[in-house]
């Protein structure tokens, strides 16, 4: 069990809308990441759903039977905040008791339940101690705790791990991600850090302004992004923009000029792109490789950062548009050269004057 | 403009500069002789000047006149008694029956500050809670609401006596509010338990904003995670309060609690001006009994009075050490958390 049903969620406070049209079907077991920057409405989603808040219009469904208006409490859901709001002056036992004593659980099956999940969690040792005593990543297993102790059909996060430290997250994220294996169960996980998106998501729901961009595993968002905004928002460094011209269809796609008057080969569906409209192309820096003088963009370096795996590069082409590559291995680069880039068709994509996606694969 | 500015401040500052090269040259000779420890001394010397006239020297005046007899006012006119004036304060046959006591009106003010400390501080810590509670919720006009609960601690206590005997007279507004609603009106300064009532009643109604705030501000210190946590908990709004509100209070209440203490101890203007101790002696306090014996009546005796005060303040002492060692718990928590 664990589905989660949402149907045309808006949200508003005041004469602000935080969130509108919002539809989406969480399955039974799925780990859902939602992502976006500050503001877009990605934690009041979750607030919504966990019954903190109350929807302005719209229903949310939890395994077929409509919850909206039912309280928080009764929703069968447990949710980590991102201060972890853990009780200060309880023990570690007695913030994992709390819950289960308001629901009248016998006093075995209490301490059954914190026993395995404190085994589970490796926090057995702490049971005594009070928050006030544990480190920042400790909290957080309690906090993962007292979420499982209550056994929910579902679990939300709301930015779980962004007050660890960088070591720490990616350790807690990796745990995140078995124990969601181990469980099985619903995981609505909320997130500005698209890495942490792309690591533990099934599906990743991407938001801006109140509004779902798209949503789809995190491959096929990388590979194929819906609009301008996810390409720009999924994959680090941020993918390169191009403003170009469409020239004419070639085969398969059509010819851009673009980067002063060089023409570039896209993909793209027939018809989906006439002569003379304006297109956006985008290419991930990854995708750009170095090669020889005469035969790609030549593109002046401005900063060089060696990270030793790989050499970013900040550049500027001729016309002054800014690029960023992604070189593989160490590259012998200074401020001021000059070097020639190449990026393959098929890695090339394309948006509309509307930013949605029409070409590349 | 700026010129202006400047010439003024030059004005301003001549004669600051002129001070200190004049204190300068004697100074440097001070710090020369004594060292760093001098100059604390130099700089602490006016306020223990100030301390010592207006505290330490009335306190050891105090002392030294509990320990005279006679009614002179003059201390060198008095007669030196030792320890009889604790002697007769202290001297009971029954500790629980004032009558039995040489000094019975003190016992009388002793068991009065008694009952009311006991019970003004419970009703006040409660009221206290409770307008706290209700100021911290999202209700309309809420910053208005909070100074008309505040506004009463600006009053002078004589003041607040004024207002109260005024509606609390045998002729006074609530009589007459009863009268027009048809109840027969109580002449509820002269009752015993009306009027000790009354005293518990408006000294609560004159503090109680001022201890609501210590309280409200404990109240917006509790994260409202921890809110939204017990929620998801399941938490009845019952349970929310016992188990989470109360206990995360707790430092603030216990501040609130010790200097209510402290205050109730003191009590004297407000009641006096409202009942003047009475009806009999059924609202007389410590304080006022000291008044009465050093000052009012007709025989004084600044010896007793002395005598009362200094074990008054050895009570007050003793809370105030509570206070202290409760502010550093908190303080000690505050860092731990």
């Amino acid at each position: 069990m664990g589905q989660i049903t949402l149907s045309g969620i808006s949200k508003n406070f005041g004469a602000v809308q935080v969130l509108e049209g919002i539809d989406l079907d969480i399955r039974k077991g799925e780990l859902v990441v939602f992502v976006g920057p500050s503001g877009c409405g990605k934690s009041t989603l979750l607030r919504l759903i966990a019954g903190l808040d109350k929807p302005t219009g719209g229903t949310i469904a939890i395994d077929g039977r409509d919850v909206t208006p039912v309280p928080a409490a009764d929703r069968g859901l447990a949710m980590v905040f991102q201060s972890y709001a853990l009780y200060p002056h309880m023990s570690v036992r007695q913030n994992m008791a709390f819950g289960l004593e308001n629901a009248h659980l016998p006093r075995p099956e209490i301490d059954a339940r914190i026993a395995e999940a404190s085994r589970m969690l490796e926090i057995a040792k702490l049971l005594d101690r009070r928050p006030g005593q544990l480190s920042g990543g400790q909290r957080q297993r309690v906090a993962i705790g007292r979420a499982i102790v209550r056994n929910p059909t579902a679990f939300l996060l709301d930015e779980p791990l962004s007050n660890l430290d960088a070591e720490l997250r990616v350790s807690m994220r990796a745990e995140l991600a078995a124990l969601h294996q181990r469980l099985g169960t619903t995981m609505v996980y909320v997130t500005h850090d698209q890495v942490e998106a792309m690591t533990l998501a099934d599906r990743i729901v991407v938001l801006r302004a109140g509004r779902i961009e798209q949503v789809d595993t995190p491959l096929a968002l990388f590979n194929a992004p819906a609009n301008v905004f996810v390409a720009g928002f999924i994959g680090a460094p941020n993918m390169n923009f191009i403003q170009g011209v469409v020239r004419g269809p070639v085969e398969g796609g059509v010819a851009v000029t673009a980067f002063d008057g060089r023409v570039v080969p896209v993909d793209a569906a027939a018809g989906a792109l006439a002569p003379g409209d304006a297109v956006t192309l985008g290419v991930r820096p990854h995708h750009l490789r170095r090669v020889g003088p005469d035969e790609g963009l030549p593109v002046t370096v401005h900063l060089v950062e060696a990270l030793g795996a790989e050499t970013v590069v900040h550049g500027r082409t001729a016309e002054g548009q800014r690029i960023l590559a992604v070189l593989a291995g160490q590259e012998p680069l200074a401020s001021g050269d000059v070097i020639a880039l190449a990026f393959e068709r098929r890695q090339t994509h394309a948006f509309d004057k509307d930013g949605l996606r029409v070409a590349g694969n | 403009m700026a010129g202006v500015l400047g010439r003024a401040a030059g004005v301003l500052a001549a004669p600051v500069a002129w001070a200190a090269a004049l204190v300068d040259r004697p100074m440097r000779a001070w710090q020369n002789a004594t060292g760093t420890n001098g100059m604390a001394a130099v700089f602490l010397a006016p306020n223990m000047l100030i301390f010592g006239v207006f505290v330490l020297f009335p306190l050891v005046i105090n002392i030294a006149y509990s320990m005279t007899g006679g009614t002179a006012l003059f201390l060198p006119d008095r007669t030196f008694v030792g320890a009889a004036q604790y002697e007769r304060l202290l001297s009971c046959a029954d500790y629980t029956d004032p009558k039995t006591c040489e000094e019975d009106q003190f016992w009388i003010a002793v068991r009065n500050t008694g009952v009311f400390v006991v019970f003004q501080v419970a009703l006040m810590t409660v009221v206290a809670v409770v307008t706290a509670l209700i100021l911290n919720r999202e209700i309309r006009g809420r910053s208005f609401w909070r100074a008309v609960f505040f506004f009463p601690v600006l009053l002078s206590p004589v003041v607040v006596g004024l207002i109260w005997r005024w509606i609390l007279q045998r002729d006074g507004l609530l009589n007459a509010a009863l009268f027009q609603l048809g109840f027969t009106p109580h002449v509820w300064l002269t009752d015993r338990f009306w009027a000790f009532a009354a005293a518990i009643g408006v000294s609560i109604w004159a503090h109680v904003g001022f201890y609501a705030l210590i309280v409200l501000a404990g109240l917006q210190a509790i994260p409202k995670d921890l809110y939204e946590a017990a929620e998801m908990d399941g938490t009845k709004p019952g349970r929310v309060f016992w188990r989470i509100t109360l206990p995360l209070l707790m430092p603030n209440l216990l501040v609130v609690i010790v200097l209510a203490l402290i205050r109730a101890v003191q009590i004297f203007d407000e009641v006096f001006v409202l009942t003047g101790g009475g009806p009999g002696t059924s609202t007389m306090f410590l304080t006022q009994y000291i008044y009465e014996v050093g000052f009012a009546s007709l025989l004084k005796n600044p010896g007793l009075a002395s005598a009362a005060s200094i074990l008054m303040g050895g009570v007050l002492v003793v809370l105030t050490l509570v206070q202290l060692a409760v502010a550093r718990r908190n303080e000690a928590k505050g860092k731990r958390q």
